[in-house]
């Protein structure tokens, strides 16, 4: 499979904060969440594709272009919604349409037109004057027309109502069934994560954990109920324990143990992915 | 359109599976008839919150054993079925639930002959209503 976005050993230092070395490589089809702390650079990540932030070293392509070499093609590959944008207050939705749609060659009107509607934004209002969510909602229903093979997505729930964020997933969902896409998106809803992606790339204070795929992650932890007298000694992959409940991250070993030494359990059940993600993260800091 | 598909996470049985065989016995029990389209792979990862790599697995598997058939560009529908596949797919589901029902027993310490004794209880309690 060919891939539509690549980072190779890149690196940037902003003031005492370390990003990197960071490798990542989209495949067309896939959503990856970016996932980590807050400032652990999932940002900074998406501005390195962007070529909003300029790497120290390493190498970024969209399209197999470099995109801090001279050949800017990669422009029309790639759409990208910020967190936060600069310079649109003073604009109405229809004008910031005017502006970006002849940027994209396969822009799509008619999906702008149905995000506006299903969102409910008033398009002839100032930017500046809509609310943070109405904001969050054009600002997507600029970005997803674009049709552009990737899309970055900062955060792009966080001010959404519940029904705009279930309509949002499955537009979304039903965006992606081309099959030649990829989304690249940093969440903090474990809901948009559970739903969208297949892939996890898990940040910790500027270094990379991970690549996970999330079936997998989700399935290689397992807490036990124990039966009885606790092992006295650790259990393989054991990351926690209190009162008669086990955490593992090697389930197989763990249960062959457990057979060894005589140990019974009453359940064993899955965790799921929010407290994955925090014993991923704390468990690095301790060692 | 939403499956009837319900996931069990405490279960053993990897998720491709388990989506695997909710789907066989859709097919088999004639809730999905030959020629009805299925979810696309993205869109029925986001209904059972998994990734696609699972559903792929799950629909690649089911397309090999001929329950179901991709065409390039329409989708992906429900295969036409031999009537001796269906049956196998039904008889292969009561047993693995009876199965898990004497599992079930047997965690609990019960005996062969105190479950075949509450089976036939079941049994009687169904005969009487169908009387």
């Amino acid at each position: 499979m060919n891939r539509i976005a690549e980072i190779s050993q890149a690196e940037k230092t902003i003031d005492d904060f370390h990003l990197g070395p960071i490798n990542i490589e989209i495949k067309p089809g896939t959503i990856t969440a970016l996932v980590g702390n807050n400032g652990s650079g999932k940002s900074t990540l998406l501005k390195l594709l962007m070529n909003l932030a300029k790497p120290d070293k390493g190498n970024i392509r969209i399209s197999e272009k470099l995109v801090f070499g001279p050949d800017e093609s990669w422009k029309t590959q790639v759409s990208y919604q910020p967190q936060t944008v600069i310079g649109w207050n003073a604009f109405t939705g229809n004008t910031l349409k005017e502006f970006i749609s002849p940027l994209y060659p396969d822009w799509d009107d008619s999906l702008f037109t149905k995000m506006a509607k299903l969102f409910d934004i008033p398009l002839n209002k100032r930017f500046g004057k809509l609310s943070q969510g109405v904001q969050q909602k054009l600002n997507l229903a600029l970005t997803v027309p674009r049709n552009t093979p990737l899309v970055l997505l900062d955060e792009p729930t966080s001010f959404m109502d519940i029904p705009s964020k279930k309509h949002f997933i499955d537009l979304l969902a039903d965006w992606m069934d081309d099959g030649n896409r990829a989304i690249v998106m940093t969440s903090h809803q474990s809901a948009d994560i559970m739903k969208l992606a297949d892939y996890l790339y898990v940040l910790q204070g500027g270094k990379m954990i991970g690549t996970y795929e999330k079936d997998e992650l989700i399935g290689s932890y397992l807490q036990y109920w124990m039966k009885g007298e606790m092992p006295a000694l650790p259990i393989p992959g054991e990351l926690s324990r209190e009162h008669q409940r086990l955490i593992t991250c090697s389930p197989e070993a763990a249960e062959a143990f457990f057979q060894e030494n005589d140990l019974t359990f009453t359940s064993a059940v899955p965790l799921d992915l929010e407290e994955i993600i925090s014993l991923l993260l704390t468990e690095r800091k301790e060692r | 359109m939403e499956l009837p598909i319900k996931l069990s996470k405490e279960s053993r049985e990897p998720i491709y599976h388990q989506i695997e065989n909710q789907l066989k016995a859709l097919i088999a029990g004639g809730h999905l008839p030959a020629d009805a389209p299925l979810p696309s792979i993205r869109v029925l990862s986001k209904d059972l919150e998994t990734s696609v790599i699972t559903i792929r697995r799950a629909y690649q598997n089911l397309e090999y054993q001929g329950f179901i058939r991709t065409s390039q560009g329409k989708g992906t529908f429900v295969a036409e079925i031999e009537e001796s596949l269906k049956q196998e797919v039904k008889v292969s589901a009561v047993y693995q639930t009876i199965e898990h029902a004497v599992e079930t027993a047997f965690s609990y310490d019960y005996t062969l002959e105190q479950i075949e004794e509450i089976f036939q209880e079941v049994l009687m309690e169904y005969k009487k209503k169908g009387e």
